[in-house]
């Protein structure tokens, strides 16, 4: 972390079918794929791109889960590390919505401190069956400030995306930025107040 | 699952996921499958806490363990040469990516009663303890000339030929004792009984070599350990495997091999047939095609406190070579800590490990324990080791076997190349995979 822009690590997660490896291909090189076969994520892994935040460059690097959920679990090791969560759900789908809370779990307990985000794809959806307003409004409610954030996109129109990532970049960095000078002051020496180390420092220093 | 497959995988183990990764990137139709709902059978590691007591049938976890997520505890304990096999295969594969690891701080070896640091370069071989003044300075010689040594370039053999003179040949070319003998060929040359002594010393030379070469990569010792734990190689494996197109299904009721006649037809599991043209899996999917060839004692020892002797180290191995305790098999142990997250703050684990000689097994591996300090509590397995009876080829039902007692993944990628290679016809092609990137 010493050289170079920061890094943030950030995981995709949501049930099989959201489109996450859609807004996988918008962030690695703005592509969309208009077929939706029943084939999944194929030579997907991870994408790095540059963000300003806060007049910092910042590095977010995106991970698609590999499809390992399609018919199983994705194991403990994608969640290592992460900084953020995308927590993807299909407008059009309801189920993959209210699973959610599952995911979360899973999130907090395998990628633990990281932010977790909410993103409703398929935002160009009418129709009756979508998720409505009032249902995410609910649910941010039961989260209360377990979200960082929460965002509809499409990504067949590209819509929405980029404001997303720079946003989340903008989070993150703050955030990490707030907890580097939160543990300066958090670490304290038995017996000495913190008022007191300076002074003593300076003494070292002169003799 | 009714598709067909090239290949349906049984067992989530690191074998079988670097198997699963290299089909996968070779073009092939992959199904994998376990029994279990977790990554990496007997490769994983165990978390939380409460997993490992339940598992041992031993109650509840005491609080003063801390946190039991914290906990990522291996049943197979292992290292990573620096320089070895399957650090090439993690590179090779772009999996170095999925994972961090820590150099492992000391590595040692147990003579006369006590532990003594390997001495593994011309500097401290000169400052060792394991040797009197001009034993150390043959010693020095000899690993200087194995530094030197070059199978292209005759000035450097001094009249060895690594095909004709052997080990023992060369020890006494240097005038080595039978002690520097014992730590040289099984903590530096990682031998696991004396047969190379009476073999061309080509090998041997390759060996001692490449424990100096680890060594000089990352300082204190040639070994590297992942933070999380040894279950995170598998999951890498896995994933890869998973981005070539491979499919993932835990949880799977006793998948089972079907056959018609003696032709393979595919595996059948929850009623459901996966037709394929091979099967990879571990021991455990096809026993009646596997001998048993002996069995391994592994003791996981919770300490709450390094390894005397080590040097506060955080991490570190103790190899007993077999003279030192008149075995025919060396005794192993590897220590990891909260350093590497894989026990709660200030806790460490060590895993004593050797291949069983008595029906004692425990009794035998004591002088290991003894050397552990103050131990919180104990967790002991005795396995079968076993191997398959052919090579695969005839059925198309190829097997790993067991992991073994040794403390490094040597054996392991040896064990998956060989398997490729008899699948393939010809070795694994590193090249498949960088070009695949290049194209994403």
């Amino acid at each position: 972390m010493a050289t170079g822009s920061p890094n943030y690590k950030i995981i995709l997660c949501g049930e099989y079918g959201v489109g996450k490896s859609s807004i996988f291909r918008r962030f690695m090189n703005n592509s969309f794929l208009e077929e939706t076969g029943k084939k999944s994520t194929i030579g997907l892994d991870q994408a790095t791109q540059m963000f300003r935040a806060h007049g910092t460059e910042v590095k977010l690097t995106l991970w698609d889960t590999g499809g390992m959920e399609r018919m199983s679990f994705i194991g403990s090791s994608y969640y290592r590390g992460a900084n953020a969560a995308l927590l993807c759900y299909s407008m059009r789908n309801k189920d993959s919505f209210t699973i959610l809370s599952q995911y979360i779990l899973d999130i907090v307990m395998n990628a633990e401190g990281a932010k977790i985000f909410l993103c409703g794809n398929f935002a160009d959806c009418t129709g009756e069956n979508c998720v409505t307003k009032a249902n995410i409004e609910s649910f941010e409610r039961e989260c209360g400030d377990v979200l960082s954030g929460n965002y509809q996109i499409s990504c067949k129109d590209n819509t929405g995306l980029n404001d997303m990532f720079s946003d989340i970049a903008r989070v993150l960095h703050q955030d990490a930025v707030n907890k580097m000078t939160l543990r300066k002051d958090m670490i304290v020496r038995p017996g000495i107040s913190p008022e007191a180390e300076p002074a003593h420092k300076r003494k070292c220093c002169s003799e | 699952m009714d598709e067909e497959y090239d290949a349906v995988v049984l067992g989530t183990g690191l074998k079988e996921c670097i198997l699963s990764g290299m089909l996968s990137v070779s073009g092939r139709k992959v199904l994998h499958m376990d029994r279990n709902n977790y990554y990496g059978g007997e490769s994983a590691s165990i978390t939380p806490l409460q997993d490992l007591y339940d598992k041992f049938k031993m109650g509840k976890a005491p609080e003063s363990m801390g946190r039991g997520r914290d906990w990522n505890v291996d049943l197979i304990p292992k290292f990573l040469m620096a320089n070895g096999k399957l650090v090439d295969l993690l590179i090779h594969t772009g999996v170095t990516k999925y994972l961090e690891f820590k150099s492992v701080e000391g590595s040692y070896v147990y003579k006369g009663g006590k532990i003594h640091k390997v001495p593994a370069d011309e500097k401290e071989a000169l400052s060792s303890s394991l040797m009197g003044l001009f034993e150390k300075r043959r010693f020095r010689k000899f690993l200087m000339f194995c530094q030197e040594f070059s199978l292209d370039d005759p000035k450097t053999w001094e009249g060895v030929d690594a095909k004709m003179t052997t080990a023992q040949e060369l020890y006494d070319k240097f005038s080595l004792d039978q002690n520097t003998a014992d730590f040289t060929g099984h903590a530096i040359a990682l031998y696991l009984n004396d047969e190379y002594k009476n073999q061309p010393c080509g090998e041997f030379i390759e060996r001692v070599k490449l424990y100096s070469g680890s060594l000089a990569r990352y300082g204190k010792s040639p070994y590297l350990y992942p933070l999380y734990g040894l279950g995170e190689l598998p999951q890498g494996f896995a994933r890869l495997s998973a981005i070539y197109g491979g499919t993932y299904m835990l949880d799977k009721k006793e998948p089972k091999i079907v056959f018609d006649g003696d032709k393979l037809l595919g595996v059948e599991s929850d009623g459901e047939v996966a037709k394929c043209k091979m099967v990879v899996c571990d021991p455990s999917y096809a026993p009646d095609k596997c001998k048993k060839t002996g069995q391994v004692i592994r003791i996981i020892c919770i300490l709450n406190h390094p390894i005397p002797h080590t040097n506060d180290s955080l991490s570190s191995q103790i190899i007993i070579p077999q003279n030192q305790v008149n075995r025919k098999h060396d005794i192993y142990v590897g220590c990891v800590s909260y350093a590497h997250n894989v026990a709660a703050k200030n806790f460490f684990l060590a895993i004593v490990s050797t291949h069983v000689e008595t029906d004692n097994p425990e009794r035998e591996v004591q002088v290991a324990l003894d050397l552990l300090g103050p131990i919180e509590q104990k967790f002991v397995t005795v396995s079968d080791l076993y191997q398959p009876i052919d090579n695969g080829k005839q059925n198309k039902v190829y097997i790993s076997s067991s992991y073994d007692a040794t403390s490094h993944f040597e054996t392991t990628c040896l064990d998956v190349l060989k398997i490729y290679e008899i699948i393939d016809g010809k070795p694994f092609d590193f090249s498949k995979i960088k070009k695949t990137e290049d194209d994403m």
